[in-house]
């Protein structure tokens, strides 16, 4: 089969990746390995989806719902549920060859260009080297709330969760009125990972307990989780003298998430070890022609709605690519102070029209600065932020056209000394 | 397969403890046409000092000339690769690498001669340009290796469940979830227990017991009435490294070996891993807890061998506990009651020497009297591997079956229908972690974070059980505690929400 733009992965960034493409007149396919599109949505059954995009708060299910309508009214679009990618490779004309097994066989699908919104996977407990007993009732966060949500099954009584990543916080809810006991919620860090509105919302509501600067330092259990030690941390280090036993049956997990890139671990791309994936310019597009990436594996968003408007403009300039009207000029790459960690994209091309929204993450809290966005020796942005924490994406769009020769983000004290 | 219809019979030969020792047994007395049963304390076969490995198939230079280690070591090298082949399982012959530096040379000079006094083919002492080119991530300061080229590597636990499979197949019986906690000698019989006393009680008659119970010998033997041996437990510590490292080295390499042991290793495993290991400790008999110490103790003493692994790459951290007794296996028959046999301190190489000492005792069970009789052999047949297929055979076997073109464990590309074969494979696995000693499912860089969920559910369809009774690894550690509510998820948060705000008020 051939295809001119095929999109790896059917949650949101798929899903509107593959409907800004065909929207440029591209033949374009959409892989999903689940038996139906909406990815992670589909278990993520609170609401707070789609206040940015649709203006009104949905469910993650009806969030996908709604893109799917709106893919399934798309002309030259292809969907192909159960279906694993299982290598991506080149032919000498430039064309992908895409394997992808399915129930309905093995076969090669040829795309001009190649869009990949594959998520992330949860970082498991040896990554974190997580010690002691390895037991049934160790959970990742996610991986409970496929249980919880697409089963309608419950995973323990007495609960502990180590890491405060969004999926973390709502399961703290979720299994608080499933009628379990959360007993606390232990970040490493001293501050939480996940977004403000989910701590009150999901902890404080509910009298969950979030402790800072403190870890899980061992599991004990032999066949099921009987119990974890947790301890303080300072400078990096757990208090062993102060290790504390709490008797639970489950730990979770929400640790943090890893961009599934492995597919692409051949072609060498330019990678942007901050985020564990790639570098992009402003296209989406990474340092190999053809291949773009959207969506949470190319760094972890807050909110799906950034996460379909990344896939937006992924799938349009694949569209474009594909039908040769996407030609790369020099880039510019966007420089940045300390305080940042990276930026997405890592590339632009200055002059032209339109914004370019440009994505980062800072390293720890700041209050009263702003952000501002250097080109020459002018400010060509200026963010004013009360607030700006490391667990929040910033976004601040760009205008081309006032681009010169550099690019640079750097954050100010709004205080003059 | 059932215990139902199995417990009261009457054995030649009772097999107690499913690792690598007894399987390797079972399947020599299986097919050398003696009635034989295994009787495996828990959910399934290699459950273990075999799992947790190294699984390294060793030359035989390491031993002490004339110890029983030496000689079954190296016997046991030379039956391996043949036994793999008949078992349809993976042998990757890479060698071994001891490595040294300037001033270890005479250590390394000494290894080699106990090697040769050993029997150990083809050993040789590789310096540069060579010895950085095989491996190049060994550090600037190493100048000489101890090649082993007979040495490989291989699965431990799916050997270990060949070999109980071609018992099964062939007509000998395993029975799981057998502890034996009690025995009694009737005339010609020993009836062994499992259970003993409870409403569940388990028994068995055998004439011919052989103990190979590895961390439990000890108490199997104090059961049988024998006096209770000196052993320890040692406890070796690993990390496993993503299959993205698979490249880190291309053999074990090993440090120059102590009274202590083999030291720490970088081992490839036959998967395509690496992994870093192991730690030496003395422990509990079951204890395999791993340690922030132990972590830290693998990461200092691998930088004397190789460059900086990237731990950031690592997904698993497991431990495996070891029997001593003393500084060689004990492979006897006991004196104070007849019929009876056993073996103690199976450490390392024990993974290599099984399949010798399975001959041996094999002999020893002959010699006392015990008949043989030729068998027709049926074929193992190994669990289909679609990562290993071509386009044109993927094609044809999703043809016939669908399931196939399933993928259920996307790290290790493993399909819906090659879980439901394990399912229906000999031993009839049922727990999580018996699947995944088979074909690597939860395995992979997610450790099961996007799979366990459907293994749960394909483990309870197929198999007919309670989703709440699927488990890790047997009675006591399921997953699943029950139904959640049907409904009243978002009322709740609704009046939670409304509760806080009145409290707040106020």
């Amino acid at each position: 089969m051939k295809t001119d733009v095929l999109v790896i992965g059917g949650g949101p960034a798929g899903i509107a990746s593959a409907i800004s493409a065909s929207k440029t007149g591209a033949k374009t396919t959409i892989v999903e390995r689940e038996y139906r599109l909406g990815g992670i949505l589909n278990q993520c059954i609170h609401n707070g989806f789609g206040l940015h995009y649709f203006g009104v708060e949905l469910t993650g299910p009806e969030y996908a719902q709604r893109f799917i309508k709106m893919l399934e009214d798309c002309e030259n679009v292809t969907i192909k549920c159960n279906s694993s990618v299982t290598d991506i490779s080149q032919d000498n004309n430039g064309e992908y060859n895409v394997q992808v097994t399915s129930p309905n066989g093995f076969e090669i699908i040829k795309a001009k260009s190649i869009i990949l919104s594959m998520g992330c996977r949860e970082r498991p407990a040896g990554a974190i080297n997580l010690v002691g007993d390895r037991c049934a009732g160790i959970f990742s966060a996610g991986c409970a709330q496929s249980i919880v949500n697409l089963q309608g099954k419950m995973i323990g009584k007495r609960i502990v969760i180590l890491g405060s990543g969004d999926i973390g916080l709502i399961m703290a809810r979720r299994l608080t009125c499933e009628g379990a006991k959360v007993l606390g919620v232990y970040e490493i860090m001293d501050h939480c990972g996940g977004l403000a509105r989910n701590v009150t919302q999901c902890l404080l509501d509910f009298d969950i307990p979030l402790h800072l600067s403190t870890t899980v330092t061992k599991v004990l259990g032999k066949k099921r989780v009987r119990g974890v030690t947790v301890a303080p941390v300072e400078m990096g280090k757990p208090i062993y003298e102060k290790e504390e036993l709490i008797k639970c049956d489950t730990l979770l997990l929400s640790v943090g998430l890893i961009p599934e890139t492995e597919l692409l671990d051949k072609f060498n791309l330019e990678p942007l070890p901050v985020t564990s994936s790639f570098a992009v310019d402003e296209y989406l597009q990474t340092s190999k022609d053809g291949i773009f990436v959207a969506g949470n594996v190319l760094h972890v968003n807050d909110l799906v709605d950034n996460v379909s408007h990344e896939g937006e403009r992924a799938g349009h300039y694949a569209g474009l690519f594909a039908q040769g009207k996407l030609t790369r000029q020099n880039a510019i790459e966007i420089k940045h102070d300390e305080h940042i960690r990276y930026t997405s994209p890592k590339y632009i091309y200055p002059g032209g029209e339109g914004e370019v929204p440009i994505s980062f993450r800072v390293d720890k809290e700041y209050r009263k600065v702003s952000i501002l966005v250097k080109s020459g020796n002018e400010i060509i942005a200026r963010k004013p932020a009360p607030v700006v924490t490391a667990g929040e994406l910033q976004i601040l769009n760009v205008e081309k056209s006032k681009v010169k020769s550099d690019l640079n983000i750097v954050i100010e004290s709004m205080i003059k000394e | 397969m059932s215990t139902a219809d199995t417990q009261e019979q009457e054995y030649e030969v009772a097999i107690i403890g499913g690792g690598i020792m007894g399987t390797a047994l079972f399947s020599e007395l299986v097919r050398a046409g003696i009635n034989c049963v295994l009787l495996e304390a828990s959910d399934d076969v290699s459950n273990g000092s075999t799992k947790g490995n190294s699984g390294i198939i060793h030359s035989g230079y390491d031993p002490m000339p004339n110890s029983l280690m030496a000689k079954f070591n190296v016997a046991g090298n030379k039956m391996y690769k043949a036994m793999c082949k008949r078992l349809s399982v993976g042998y990757k012959s890479c060698g071994t690498l001891v490595v040294a530096r300037e001033e270890e040379k005479e250590k390394l000079n000494l290894l080699m001669e106990r090697g040769k006094t050993n029997g150990v083919p083809s050993l040789k002492i590789i310096t540069d340009p060579l010895l950085h080119q095989m491996e190049p991530n060994l550090i600037d300061e190493i100048k000489y290796g101890l090649y082993a080229p007979t040495a490989g590597i291989v699965s431990p636990y799916l050997v270990c469940v060949a070999l109980a499979e071609e018992g099964v197949i062939n007509g000998g019986i395993v029975l799981k979830e057998f502890l034996v906690d009690k025995a009694e000698k009737n005339s010609e019989y020993y009836t062994i227990y499992g259970n003993s006393g409870k409403e569940n009680e388990k028994k068995v008659n055998a004439k011919y017991i052989v103990n190979c119970a590895g961390a439990g010998a000890d108490k199997v033997n104090t059961i049988f009435g024998l006096p209770s041996t000196p052993c320890i437990y040692v406890k070796g510590v690993y990390i496993l490294l993503d299959k993205s490292q698979n490249n880190f080295v291309h053999r074990p390499i090993f440090p120059l070996p102590t009274a202590l042991g083999k030291g720490v290793l970088a081992i490839p495993t036959i998967h395509g891993n690496v992994m870093f290991g192991p730690t030496a400790h003395e422990c509990e008999p079951f204890d395999t807890s791993v340690d922030v110490e132990s972590l830290n103790e693998i990461k200092a003493k691998i930088a004397t061998a190789v460059k900086q692994p990237n731990f950031r790459k690592t997904i698993k951290l497991f431990a495996g506990v070891r029997n001593k007794c003393g500084n060689d296996f004990v492979i006897k028959k006991a004196e104070q009651i007849e019929h009876y046999f056993y073996t103690l301190g199976i450490q390392s190489p024990g993974l290599t020497s099984a399949p010798a000492i399975a001959q041996y005792l094999c002999q020893e069970l002959i010699k006392d009297g015990i008949k043989t009789k030729k068998i027709k052999l049926k074929v193992r047949k190994p669990y289909p591997d679609l990562t290993e297929m071509d386009a044109k055979s993927l094609k044809k076997v999703i043809k016939e079956n669908p399931d196939y073109g399933k993928i259920i464990c996307r790290c290790e590309g493993v399909s819906l229908g090659e879980i439901k074969d394990v399912l229906n494979s000999p031993l009839k696995p049922r727990t999580v972690d018996a699947v995944k000693r088979r074909i690597r499912t939860t395995m992979g860089r997610c450790q099961g974070s996007f799979c366990l969920p459907k293994i749960i559910k394909i483990i309870s369809t197929v198999c007919d059980i309670p989703k709440e009774e699927v488990s890790l690894c047997g009675e006591g550690s399921e997953f699943i505690v029950g139904d959640i509510k049907q409904n009243g998820y978002f009322e709740k948060i609704k009046e939670t929400k409304k509760m806080v705000k009145q409290v707040r008020k106020n």
